[in-house]
Order: structure tokens, then sequence, then C-alpha cells
């Protein structure tokens, strides 16, 4: 007797520890995110836009959609966690690298984050990256493309965009191809009468990573670089650069700005009557939707580097409809910032998947593992690799950029068409530039 | 040619719009010989009035100046009756470092209201025209205004200071305060005045500099440099002076735009690699200091 109540009272004890302990094991294990953005300062409209492409990529992966063709949207949350839900937890860095480096330590001290992601301006990037590294915590970087970042040969750093490399060679061969006669609807462009390039970027990790690559490259294909200047993002004037851009009469001019500057630099080029035959932006501050509502049809025939267009969607249907739900929620189509904080959150979704658990070191193995098709993707990538070997560890292998032009549709729309690369081209070409 | 042409214009504009915006501190400082940090955040705070009463009020920038005058005015007044008044009893450490705490509190408080985002005006008569006259000139309709504003406001303050009762009082008060106070002027009131007139002036300009320069809570430091350098630079005191060092701080910020004229006139190859623009605000750091070095009372200055 005395036994069996013993032994019942131990059964009862094992099913009821079992009861506690199993289920915390299995199910409903919050994972947390931490994400680093500009939400205010010069970039902040680029951050507005990035926060929201997260947000949705968390309502995807959150929430069970199975008529969204994604490997995320098919659960609701991470199955192999048992249905884990994921918390994003939104930091503001305001662009600058000091205040995300201490926002990166209070997430993984404080908020005991189990990842991290952003932070679209290189220069906090890389201050991010090396807290991320010292505490072993992994980082997803969505948007940022300064090259060095994945040169620094760092285990807990993975970058889903295309760098800079990618994205000036892309430029350089569509020049070259402008010279050819690959153009759609340019017919060839003798080399002589668009040699003399100039470039005005911003002085930081970034715009200056940017200028350098436009010299190389401009060596490398035989066009001039006449003309490079490195400006203070938050200049409140730009008319000494932009003359001196303009003396030396350049072919071409090409900028690296983020969103205020890029507004600034329009409008000084048009003050001072400035007249080249091409302009090309390098993304970031050229392809937020303010660059169109406040500078209007002054924008168009301006080229800018890409990695989304919202014409894309004729062609893939996943972005169609993923590009309707932003639209749905935020009045804009989907945007370079926003499609890359997308994928870049869907990139740790499938890393979360594969890992099925939280420590750091499965996290770290399984990101290095895995393998996203290009057809779950919103933007027009082959897919997500990470490079595990060689000079750009951590490197989405997969990616590509687009050049898109700001062009006047039947409507009085100003939209972006793609104009490289050439085989997915969606419109004639607008050359030379329209004077201002 | 046609750069260095473009150069003295753009040189002359920027000269001018520049000391439209140390008119304030040439009053305040130069005359009245009281320190004020803040004159930046002065200048700030007219710019982001000239803004949201633009995009509120959906008028041009141009009709509100003067609301933008009547702040500043008020805002001077405050400043000196409410607490500059006390730090002239101190010694003048307490002028540096409470001037220095109002820029801070004038910064934050726009921080707070505003936040941290460059603003900026995009609709407007004059946004966005400018004028080619050939020669490599243009003129951007908005500077031009400031300078015809900054011609006037400079006469203003000239004839208000040599030519009336209250210019000969606001003088006599920086002169020497006590003895003034003997003679029946009223010192505490010239000084309000003199920080009302200063205050109202910088935030005109600030008003019409959001035609052409956009707005954040830090935009003050850089102009309050620029100021005090064309203080410094026109002479403790003197009225003219503070308007031809303007024009001189203008083609000290243009020297990139010479240094371009040689390197492409004459094709110097090490001139055009060198990064000009890069360091455009540091001539005016190092004008300063040599001015500082070997003529401390200025170019016209008389004050000792």
């Amino acid at each position: 007797m005395k036994i069996s109540s013993k032994c019942a009272r131990l059964l009862v004890g094992i099913f009821l520890l079992t009861a506690l302990v199993l289920p915390s094991a299995v199910t409903a294990e919050e994972i947390k995110i931490g994400v680093l953005f500009p939400l205010t300062g010069g970039a902040a409209s680029a951050g507005r836009e990035l926060r929201s492409g997260a947000e949705l990529a968390l309502d995807i992966a959150n929430n069970a959609m199975p008529d969204i063709n994604m490997t995320m949207a098919k659960n609701a949350g991470i199955k192999s966690m048992g249905g884990a839900k994921i918390t994003l937890i939104f930091k503001d860095h305001e662009g600058n690298p000091t205040l995300g480096a201490d926002l990166a330590k209070k997430l993984i001290l404080d908020d005991k984050v189990h990842g991290l992601m952003g932070a679209y301006h290189s220069a906090v990037t890389k201050a991010v990256s090396v807290v991320a590294e010292q505490y072993g915590v992994p980082l997803i970087n969505d948007s940022s493309t300064s090259p060095e970042l994945t040169k620094q040969g760092y285990k807990w750093f993975w970058r889903t965009t295309p760098h800079d490399v990618y994205f000036t060679k892309d430029l350089f061969e569509f020049l070259k191809g402008l010279t050819e006669g690959k153009v759609k609807g340019v017919p060839a462009v003798p080399k002589k009468e668009i040699m003399n390039l100039a470039s005005a970027c911003e002085k930081t990790e970034w715009g200056a990573a940017v200028s350098e690559l436009i010299e190389k490259f401009g060596k490398e294909y035989g066009f001039e670089v006449k003309k490079s200047i490195l400006y203070a993002a938050k200049a409140t004037d730009l008319s000494s650069e932009v003359r001196s851009l303009i003396a030396v009469k350049p072919d071409a001019m090409l900028f690296a700005s983020y969103t205020s500057d890029a507004i600034l630099m329009m409008k000084t080029l048009k003050d001072q009557k400035a007249a080249p035959k091409l302009l090309w932006g390098q993304n970031a501050g050229f392809e937020v939707p303010e660059f169109v509502t406040t500078l209007g049809d002054t924008t168009v025939g301006s080229l800018t580097r890409t990695v989304f267009i919202p014409k894309i969607a004729q062609v893939k249907p996943v972005a169609a409809k993923v590009n309707a739900m932003y639209k749905a929620k935020t009045g804009n189509d989907l945007s370079g910032a926003s499609a890359r904080s997308f994928t870049g959150l869907q990139a740790w979704v499938h890393v979360l998947e594969k890992a099925g658990s939280l420590k750091p070191a499965d996290i770290q193995k399984a990101a290095n593992a895995i393998e996203i098709p290009g057809d779950e993707l919103v933007v027009p990538w082959q897919g997500i690799k990470f490079a595990t070997t060689g000079d750009d560890i951590g490197q989405n292998t997969l990616g590509m950029g687009l050049i898109g032009q700001y062009q006047k549709g039947a409507d009085g729309k100003i939209d972006l068409e793609i104009v490289y690369p050439f085989n997915v081209a969606t419109a004639n070409m607008i050359y030379p530039f329209p004077k201002f | 040619m046609d750069i260095l042409f473009g150069a003295v214009a753009s040189g002359i504009l920027l000269g001018m719009v520049l000391a439209l915006v140390a008119l304030g501190l040439t009053i305040i400082f130069g005359l009245m010989d009281i320190v004020n940090f803040a004159h930046g955040e002065f200048l700030m705070v007219g710019m982001y009035t000239g803004l949201l009463t633009a995009q509120a009020t959906g008028m041009d920038p141009l009709f509100t100046l003067p609301l933008a005058g009547a702040i500043g005015f008020l805002l001077g007044v405050a400043c000196y009756g409410g607490f500059v008044k006390y730090l002239l009893r101190g010694p003048m450490i307490a002028q540096l470092l409470g001037t220095f705490g109002l820029m801070l509190l004038l910064r934050n408080l726009a921080l707070l209201f505003f936040g941290s985002e460059d603003r900026a005006l995009h609709h407007g008569l004059l946004v966005g025209k400018s004028f080619d006259v050939g020669m490599g000139i243009i003129l951007s309709a908005t500077k031009l205004a400031v300078a015809a504003l900054s011609v006037l406001a400079f006469c203003g303050v000239w004839l208000l200071m040599n030519r009336t009762k209250t210019g000969k009082a606001l003088t006599a008060t920086a002169l020497n305060r006590q003895g003034a106070r003997y003679m029946g002027i009223p010192t505490e009131r010239m000084n309000a005045l003199a920080w009302g007139i200063g205050g109202s002036t910088v935030t005109v300009a600030g008003a019409l500099l959001v035609n052409f320069w956009s707005v954040n809570p830090y935009v003050g430091l850089i102009f309050t440099m620029i100021a005090f350098t064309v203080v410094a630079l026109g002479g403790f005191g003197s009225v003219p002076g503070a308007f031809f060092a303007g024009l001189v701080v203008g083609f000290i910020m243009e020297i990139p735009g010479f240094w371009d004229f040689f390197a492409i006139t004459f094709d110097i190859g090490w001139m055009a690699d060198v990064p000009m623009t890069s360091f455009k605000y540091t001539w005016i750091y190092v004008a300063y200091f040599v001015i500082m070095l070997i003529s401390p009372r200025g170019l016209f200055g008389w004050k000792q």
C-alpha cells in the first residue's frame, strides 16, 4: 500500500514535471530579433520604408498565408521550433555609428535578442557588426552595400544584398552597352560622347567606397573620371560642390547620396543649370518615394541602381502579390529599401527554421548552410546563399542589381522603368538626360 | 573664364547672405559687447518659423517674414529680460557659459518638437528659380532676395545707429553702461532693444534661408561660427565693416571655385585632384585664426 502510493506520487510528480517542462521546450518560445534602422534623421524616410518592409515579412512569417508562394508563408511561426513566433524590436540609430553600436549592445544585453538585423548606413552596420562579433550574436545585414563589410572575415555577419562592387560594375556594363547600342531604344552612342565622368559621393563608409569603385572601374572600362567629390550628407548647401562638378563639363554625373542630400543635390543641379547627358544615382536617396514626390518632373530621365522596381511584378508573381500587400499597408509600392528589408527578414526566417533552436552556434551553422531559391524572393535575384570561403565571407553570392530610369507614364505618374539588364528592359531609355 | 566669373558672382551673393546672418550678432556682440553663442540657434528658430508657417498656411514663405521678425524680436527681448540681464552682473565667463547653455536649450527644444529630420521647402515663388546672365554667372532667385534684404537691413541698422537718438543711446550704453545710466539713458531697455533687433534680423534671415537651405536642429552651429568670424573680421562696433567682412567670408567659402578655375584654365593635374570642396568650411576657421593673430580688432573696428 505504502509503496504503491509512493509510486503513484512519483508518477504524478513526473507527469507534472513533463507537463511543465515539455511544452515550453517544444512550443511558444519567443524569438527576439533586434532591428536597427535610421527612423529619424536625414534618412528617416528610407528608415520608414525599411521598417514597413520588415514588418510585412514578419506578418507573413508569423501567420499562415498559403496563397503566397513562399516557404515562410506556409506555417504560422517557426515550425521547427513548434510554431514559435518572431518579435522584432526596432531601434532608431539616426544614422549615427556610435549610437548604433550602443543600441546593439543594449539589444544584446538588456533585451536578450537572439539575433540582429540592419542597419542601412554602411558606417553604422560596420560599428554594429563589431559588437555582434564581440558578443557572438548573429547579424543579418539586409541593405548596406559597402564592399568592406564582408571583407572583415567575421563569423557572425551575413549580407543578403549585393554590394557596391556588383552595382558599380553594373553601371559600367551599362555605359559600355550604351556605346554598343545594346540599350533599348537608344542607337549606339560614340564613346567619346560619354567619356567624361564626374562623381559626388557622401563621405562616410558607403559613399567613400562608391567613389573609389567609380574611379577603379572607370579606369578598367576606359572612361575618364574628371572629378570625384566627397561631401557631407548633412550639408545644408551644395552649390560649390555642384559648380565644381559642372566646371569639368562631365558627360555623365554619378552620385551616391542619402535622402535629404539627394534632394538638395538635384535642386542645386537644377538651380545651377547643369546639363549632363546622363545622371545616375547609387540608389539610397535616389529611390526613396520622397525623391519623386518632392522633386516631381525634375527626376524624369535620371537613373538609379536598385534591387527592386515595381515593374518586376509583371514577370514575378510572388513580387506582385507581396507588392500589393505592401501597397495596401503603406500606400507606396515596394522600393529597393523595403524590398531588401523584407528579404532580409525572410532570410532570418529560413535560418531559424533550419537551425531549429536558438543556440547561437546552431543559428550560425544554419546561416552558412541555407539556400533560398530565387522564385521565393520578391527581388530579382537567383536566390540567397552565403559565401563561407574566399574573401567575401557571409556575402550572398546569388544577388544582382537593376538600373532603372524615372519616366513619366501616359497617366502622368512618374515610375521607374528597367533599362538594365538589357534583356529585361521595360521601356525605351530616355537619352540624353533632358535639360533641367 | 566662365568658372572665375561664376565663382565671383556666387561669392558676392553668398557673402551678402552671410553678412545678413551675422548682422544680429554684429549688434549684440559687436556693438553691445554681449557674447551670444545662441546666435545660430536664433537663426534656426527663424528657419523653422518660415518653414512651418509656410507649410501650415500654404502661403509663400516670403509673406511670413514679418511674423518671423516679430517672433525673433520677442525671443531676443525675452532672452535678454529673462536671462542675459542676470548674466551681465557676473564676470565675462558667465556670458560665455550662459549663452552656451541657451544654445543647448534651444537646440534640444527644437529636437523635442521637430525631431532630428532635415526639413526643407520645395515650393514657393522663388524656390528653384535662377537666372543665367551669361559668362557662367547663374544667380538663384532665392539668394538674390536674401542679398537684397541684406543690403536693406544693413542700411537700416546703419541709419538707426548713426542718425537717431536711439542709436546714440545704444552706442553710449555699449561704450560705458554706468556713464550712460548717469546721463539718464535707460540702459536696460537699450540692451533689450539691441537683443530684440538682433533677434529679429537673424530670424528674418532664417525664414528666407529656408527657401534654399534645409533645416534641422543642429543647423545653428556652423552659422554661429560664420557669424563670429564675420564680426571679428569686420571689427567690433562697425556695421559697414560687418557687411564687407561678410563679402570676404563669402569669397573665402568660394575658394574651391577659384581653385577649380586655376586647375582647369592652366590644366594643372595635381590641383584638380585636391578635394577642395571637402575643406570649404576649413578656410573660415583658418581666416578667424589669422585675423585674431594679426589684427584682433578686425578690419574696421574702433573699439578696444
